[in-house]
């Protein structure tokens, strides 16, 4: 047992003294964490969400509606989603648009009024006109938020005018009044309370969001167990060439020279890599937890996590050396899976995959990684946990066996 | 001129070598690009709609009513499902949103009690926000009549108030209908335009990911120039070109001719394959497109010199390509669009080359922009091209 814990600690010793690996190692995914850090806002805890959308508004509408829809955009309720300018030209605010200096110009036509508020004297109301929102497609998430607003706005104009419409219709047939006094009627309405219209019938609280509060899930404590993951996978593959660079450099015929059995130095260097493993994921988690003040969940099941997701890795990495013919292969085709893994197996973006691809992200920790992390994130006991800890060591066991396998007929690790 | 040119080729002879390189010139950064293109273009097709997992414990009409408007949503689905197969799959993580219609919903709704639907959304997973405002947008046309009808209620009440409550119930009921009737046949009041128009509803998201791509992954490579004098030093071949009438002038001008070569190469490949297999518009200005990218690339690689004279080895400058490639990548807004970063991010940003890149091809790509309109874009990153040269040229050592 102690020669595999010896040849285990000294891949750990001579991959923490190179330099060059722990560039990848610990460097790459730091910077990364950080640069995250930076673009989702988690340094001052905000949500990450979009703010302060640029937005330009044109109102030539003299009535009444054309007047609220501006002042909507410029209300308090909507001053940190929006950074709203008015401008007189429609042709200048299209431009500001085209410039990518706005992500959208809401043009506000005249007769908008009108066309929707029957005219007090006549009874009727003015030809169809449209707002026209006028979108970047470059930044289709703002452009959108802002045409959902003015999409809501119309959607309460709406409501009001159709339930006037038919309060009006209904009163009439029932002969509660009259035709002659519907501009009364009108009126009365107009200075009473808008009621339903002002707000939904139908509401959708979101008890996740609601009831976090302090407890508030930061997107950081997803994204930054996605980086650790993404270059554990190099890492692990580093730990497989290290196997391939001591056939070539002869160290592993000295250490079979020696009585130690072929067995016992693929145990030992699978030991290794596992321990680099380790040692780099909770590295990371560690300093990006006190960089970010990020709450990880139980301790002792994120380490038991982190236990289970290096062993699904490290099977991986070795599998890689016994396919492999030359140590390079296995750099750049380790570098590759790496990259690979992280993408479908939602290291980059978060989110679950869908479809067949979803099903084949299964083969990867990173998924499981995430899955398990996400689970710890909202709250998760470990013995919440426990599948997803079966299934790494599962893939663990698997891959193992089939790069045992391997290395057998390959004859790499006999006298 | 032919020292330069012999140093060009035989550089990329060296690159080409392992055959694994195809790997990184051109086969990741397609995968990339299909994979990222669909994230981000989710609505493109009805399959890759976000599954909304739905508990319907009223079963009524406009609990159906409800179902069927978000089943006709572009962007959701709705997973009608019993409360613990729903409460299973979502924590599971299968769905990033279970939405409970509760009992009642239809007595409370026609009573003109307002409801409350419970959606919980996984905070983890970035469709719940599809998966929300997807639901709320449902919640709305159904509600919409429903709100009218009471509307109806309360005015005519104002002008004259019913004589008891079966009045009140008949008047809302035929208000209902006719709100409905109204509501179908409302007309459209609100119109959303572009200045670049397309058919293809997942144009979008290729344009936004080939964009990105392609600058992360010719950029790795470029910045990777690093590796070629640090390799020359560590095989004794930059020493041995000391022995030779070469100037330092030629041998750099030799390593930076090929890398840009490869590097344009490559990009021309993506733009093209971008083109063909993902239907992406790259406008009708080449020239535009042509110049930013040689801006882009004389950039890259002359960080790629600059970082040739900080890094000790090959393998140092590997690791580092890699790592400032990722980092300035996503910095630029090539892995994420920069409309989601914190407005004082998004001008800090403008420190680093990939930003100008990027937006200068997002011009290009999604806004029809021509030369006059990236010309801003590309003197800055020829600016950035002058200032690493010069750094690099200064610091430059053969040994």
């Amino acid at each position: 047992m102690s020669k595999l814990f010896i040849i285990g600690f000294k891949d750990l010793r001579v991959m923490f003294r190179d330099r060059a690996a722990l560039i990848l190692m610990l460097a790459a995914p730091f910077v990364l964490t950080l640069g995250l850090g930076l673009v989702t806002g988690g340094f001052n805890q905000s949500t990450g969400a979009v703010s302060n959308i640029p937005v330009v508004v044109v109102n030539n509408d003299d009535g009444m509606l054309g007047q609220s829809l501006a002042n909507l955009f410029a209300s308090a309720e909507l001053n940190d989603l929006f950074d709203v300018t008015r401008e007189p030209d429609a042709a200048a605010a299209r431009r500001l648009v085209d410039e990518g200096t706005t992500a959208a110009a809401v043009l506000i036509p005249a007769g908008f009024t009108g066309s929707i508020i029957p005219d007090s004297q006549t009874g009727q109301s003015g030809d169809l006109v449209r707002v026209e929102v006028y979108r970047d497609p470059g930044r289709p998430v703002s452009s959108g938020v802002a045409q959902a607003v003015v999409e809501s706005f119309i959607s309460q104009v709406e409501t009001g005018r159709i339930g006037g419409q038919i309060a009006v219709e209904q009163l009439l047939a029932s002969g509660a009044i009259l035709p002659a006094d519907i501009p009364q009627v009108v009126q009365t309405m107009s200075q009473g309370p808008a009621g339903q219209a002002d707000r939904d019938i139908i509401q959708v609280r979101n008890t996740a969001t609601d009831a976090a509060g302090p407890n508030e899930i930061d997107p950081m404590a997803f994204l930054a167990p996605g980086m650790a993951m993404l270059f554990l996978m190099y890492t692990v593959s580093l730990g497989g060439r290290s196997i391939l660079d001591e056939r070539r450099e002869g160290t592993l015929a000295r250490m079979l020279s020696t009585p130690t059995r072929g067995s016992q130095v693929l145990t030992g260097k699978t030991f290794g890599i596992y321990f680099v493993g380790v040692a780099q994921m909770m590295i990371l988690i560690v300093v990006s937890s006190l960089l970010f003040r990020l709450d990880w969940g139980d301790p002792l099941a994120v380490f038991v996590l982190v236990l289970s997701i290096v062993a699904g890795a490290a099977g991986w990495g070795l599998l890689l050396a016994a396919v492999a013919k030359t140590p390079s292969q296995v750099s750049s085709v380790g570098m590759a899976m790496a990259l690979l893994f992280g993408l479908i197996g939602g290291s980059f973006f978060g989110g679950t995959i869908t479809g067949p691809l979803g099903t084949l992200s299964k083969i990867t920790p990173n998924s499981w990684g995430q899955d398990g992390f996400a689970m710890l994130a909202r709250g998760d006991s470990l013995v919440d946990l426990l599948p997803v800890i079966a299934a790494l060591w599962i893939m663990c066991f698997v891959l193992v066996g089939v790069a045992v396998a391997i290395f057998n007929r390959k004859g790499m690790l006999q006298r | 001129m032919s020292k330069v040119l012999s140093i060009a080729w035989k550089d990329t002879q060296v690159r080409f070598a392992s055959r694994s390189e195809i790997l990184f010139f051109l086969l990741l950064p397609i995968l990339f690009t299909a994979l990222i293109g669909q994230f981000s273009s989710g609505q493109a097709d009805a399959d890759r709609r976000v599954a909304v997992l739905v508990v319907n414990q009223d079963g009524g009409p406009l609990a159906t009513d409800l179902i069927d408007t978000i089943n006709s949503s572009t962007a959701i689905r709705a997973e009608v499902l019993d409360a613990s197969e729903a409460a299973r799959r979502f924590d599971d993580r299968d769905a990033p949103a279970l939405l409970t219609i509760p009992a009642g919903f239809e007595a409370a709704l026609r009573s003109g009690e307002p409801v409350e639907l419970a959606m919980e959304t996984d905070a983890t997973n970035l469709n719940s926000l599809v998966a929300e405002q997807g639901v709320r947008a449902a919640a709305g046309v159904v509600g919409r009549p429903l709100a009218a009808a009471l509307l109806s209620v309360d005015q005519a009440e104002q002008v004259r108030p019913f004589a008891g409550d079966a009045e009140r119930i008949a008047f809302f009921d035929s208000s209902l209908a006719a709100a409905r009737t109204l509501t179908a046949s409302a007309p459209v009041r609100v119109e959303a335009t572009s200045a670049v128009e397309s058919d293809d509803a997942s144009w979008n998201g290729y344009a936004f990911a080939s964009s990105g791509q392609l600058i992360i992954w010719t950029l790795i490579p470029l910045l990777g120039t690093a590796a070629i004098f640090a390799f020359e030093r560590e095989t004794g071949t930059l020493q041995r070109l000391l022995t030779t009438a070469t100037r330092k002038s030629t041998y750099l001008s030799g390593v930076v001719t090929g890398q840009l070569g490869m590097g344009l190469v490559q990009m021309a490949i993506l733009v093209g394959f971008g083109a063909l297999a993902f239907k992406i518009n790259w406008g009708d200005k080449p020239a535009a497109l042509a110049v930013v990218l040689v801006a882009f690339g004389l950039a890259a690689v002359a960080m790629g010199v600059m970082l040739g004279t900080l890094v000790r080895s090959s393998r140092q400058a590997s690791g580092v390509s890699i790592m400032l490639g990722m980092t300035l990548g996503l910095l630029g807004g090539c892995m994420w669009p920069l409309e989601f970063f914190p407005p004082a991010v998004q001008r800090i940003v403008h420190l680093v080359p990939t930003t100008w890149a990027m937006e200068a091809l997002t011009d290009i790509s999604m806004r029809g922009a021509g030369l006059p309109q990236v010309m801003p874009n590309i003197a800055v990153l020829l600016g950035f091209a002058a200032l690493f040269f010069v750094l690099g040229v200064w610091r430059f050592r053969y040994e």
